[in-house]
């Protein structure tokens, strides 16, 4: 296969996951996460020659940089916006309300968000992209050691924040939040 | 207590399954975007500034146009078509009429005449071929045919048309068994085991299309909208891109399409531009906006309906400006898609 063909052939599988990843961490409107998009599969194009046999981290690691790049160019209100995470703006905007708009993971959210930027990222490339190990070295760009280290690190942090959010939650909504 | 990762997992803002960004073949905009990549080359500073500038463009146009702008220093493309002219002398049909024409076919329509999953097109888009092997920028219109059937098995197929043969279906559907004729090169072809499906079943596929106008222009709008419908997706270029969209995922029926005439009718950003011959020799009824367009305000977007039964035959987007930096020149087709049962 060449490697046309077989950037291609990456194109067509994993469009879809690169939108989301790009979706989940830029507050804009679908036309905006669609440039974001195109640029990303345009750096990944010029660097064709470096695709891996699996391609979808390493996709994610150009997206990383391409949306940081974005996400600088963007105005002072996106920064802040895009650093509290706020994910309700930039996903309520394309879903019809439905029974389930109420959004039971919003206090997961506010806990993530506390975490710095780098274990932010780490947890959410595990669990959003569900990457291995293995594949969130490839994407972050570091050893396989070191990717176990900074996600341990992190998890440790987030259980810190769940606990933290979740005592007050419960205690500010009579313990609904509970599961 | 559930585990801090698993928790997390569940708060996912943009799961897989789902929403705008749910796993399924490409759609147009994101062919468009590979077909541009494979075919041409762009910069990336040029790409950059006009990201800047399309703040609240139309999405694929931009996209489009981000290509075309950022080839600025390439000659232009010499298989370029030419754009459809509505025939001197005839009579426009007016959309309400049609509607009505395509509501009257509709009540006709049996059971068996629902919508079905997946689509036979032949596009062209503006591109140009440029880098090291590439002498003579030249763009050739593909064709698509895609099939999704009831056991979540289906194909793809997507072959460049011959050029020697301008506006002829060269795939034909013989029975179930595609073969392509003349020359034209297959870009790309798949075939899916049933059950597949399911991979590729996103929101777009699962929903029905509506016969309602109005549940029809919700649904574009959630799917193919950017959200900020009072702004964007309401705009005309904006729900002809959606439709485009729309249509690549479903061959509608009669009763779809009595929606889609009716729903056209009631944007009022359409005016009748009389008869036209489209790219596949069909006699059409020409429909076009040239009002603003969410970007450059360069262009004008013409839809082609059958006048007797009002099926989607075609869109066009046609530059209505120069653009001597670019070397575009007012009346150059920008795109063109024409659709087939």
């Amino acid at each position: 296969m060449s490697t046309d063909d077989a950037f291609a052939e990456a194109y067509r599988a994993h469009y879809w996951a690169v939108s989301r990843f790009v979706a989940r961490r830029l507050d804009a409107p679908a036309h905006e996460v669609e440039e974001v998009v195109a640029e990303v599969f345009s750096i990944a194009w010029r660097r064709r020659t470096e695709l891996p046999d699996t391609p979808l981290p390493w996709l994610y690691g150009v997206a990383r940089n391409c949306l940081a790049n974005t996400v600088r160019g963007l105005g002072r209100y996106r920064r802040l916006l895009h650093r509290l995470g706020n994910h309700e703006a930039a996903h309520g905007r394309q879903t019809v309300d439905s029974p389930d708009t109420e959004r039971p993971g919003s206090w997961v959210h506010e806990a993530l968000a506390r975490l710095s930027a780098a274990d932010q990222e780490v947890l959410r490339l595990t669990t959003w992209e569900e990457l291995t190990v293995e594949e969130l070295a490839v994407a972050l760009g570091c050893g396989r050691s070191a990717a176990a280290m900074r996600l341990h690190r992190a998890r440790r942090r987030l259980r810190a924040e769940i606990d933290r959010t979740r005592t007050t939650v419960s205690v500010r909504a009579g313990g609904d939040a509970h599961e | 207590m559930s585990d801090e990762l698993e928790l997390l997992r569940a708060a996912n803002p943009v799961p897989a399954g789902e929403g705008p960004w749910r796993d399924r073949p490409l759609d147009a905009t994101a062919e468009r975007g590979l077909n541009r990549l494979l075919h041409g080359t762009r910069t990336r500073r040029a790409r950059r500034r006009l990201v800047l500038r399309a703040e609240a463009a139309v999405l694929a146009l931009v996209g489009v146009l981000a290509f075309t702008l950022s080839d600025a220093g390439s000659s232009p493309a010499v298989a370029a078509p030419a754009a459809l002219v509505p025939h001197a002398g005839t009579a426009p049909v007016s959309l309400a009429e049609l509607a009505r024409r395509a509501q009257a076919t509709a009540r006709t329509a049996g059971p068996g005449d629902g919508p079905r999953r997946g689509s036979h097109l032949q596009s062209w888009y503006l591109s140009m071929q440029t880098g090291p092997d590439a002498a003579s920028p030249v763009t050739v219109p593909e064709e698509r045919i895609t099939r999704w059937n009831a056991d979540g098995s289906g194909s793809e197929l997507v072959v460049a048309t011959d050029p020697r043969h301008p506006g002829r279906p060269v795939i034909h559907d013989d029975n179930g068994r595609w073969t392509t004729v003349g020359d034209g090169e297959v870009l790309h072809r798949k075939t899916y085991p049933p059950g597949s499906g399911d991979g590729h079943r996103g929101l777009a596929a699962r929903t029905k299309p509506p016969t309602d106008p109005a549940a029809l222009r919700a649904l574009l709008a959630s799917l193919y909208g950017s959200g900020d419908t009072e702004h964007t997706a309401s705009t005309t270029p904006q729900l002809l891109l959606a439709l485009s969209s729309f249509r690549q995922e479903w061959t509608p029926g009669p009763r779809e399409t009595a929606a889609i005439v009716r729903m056209l009718a009631d944007t009022g950003g359409l005016r009748p531009a009389g008869a036209v011959t489209d790219r596949l020799g069909r006699r059409g009824q020409a429909y076009v906006h040239d009002g603003p367009d969410g970007g450059m305000n360069a262009t004008r977007q013409m839809v082609i309906l059958d006048p007797r039964t009002g099926q989607l035959l075609g869109t066009e987007i046609t530059f209505t400006k120069d653009l001597p930096d670019f070397r575009i020149t007012a009346g150059e087709v920008l795109s063109y898609e024409a659709w087939m049962p």
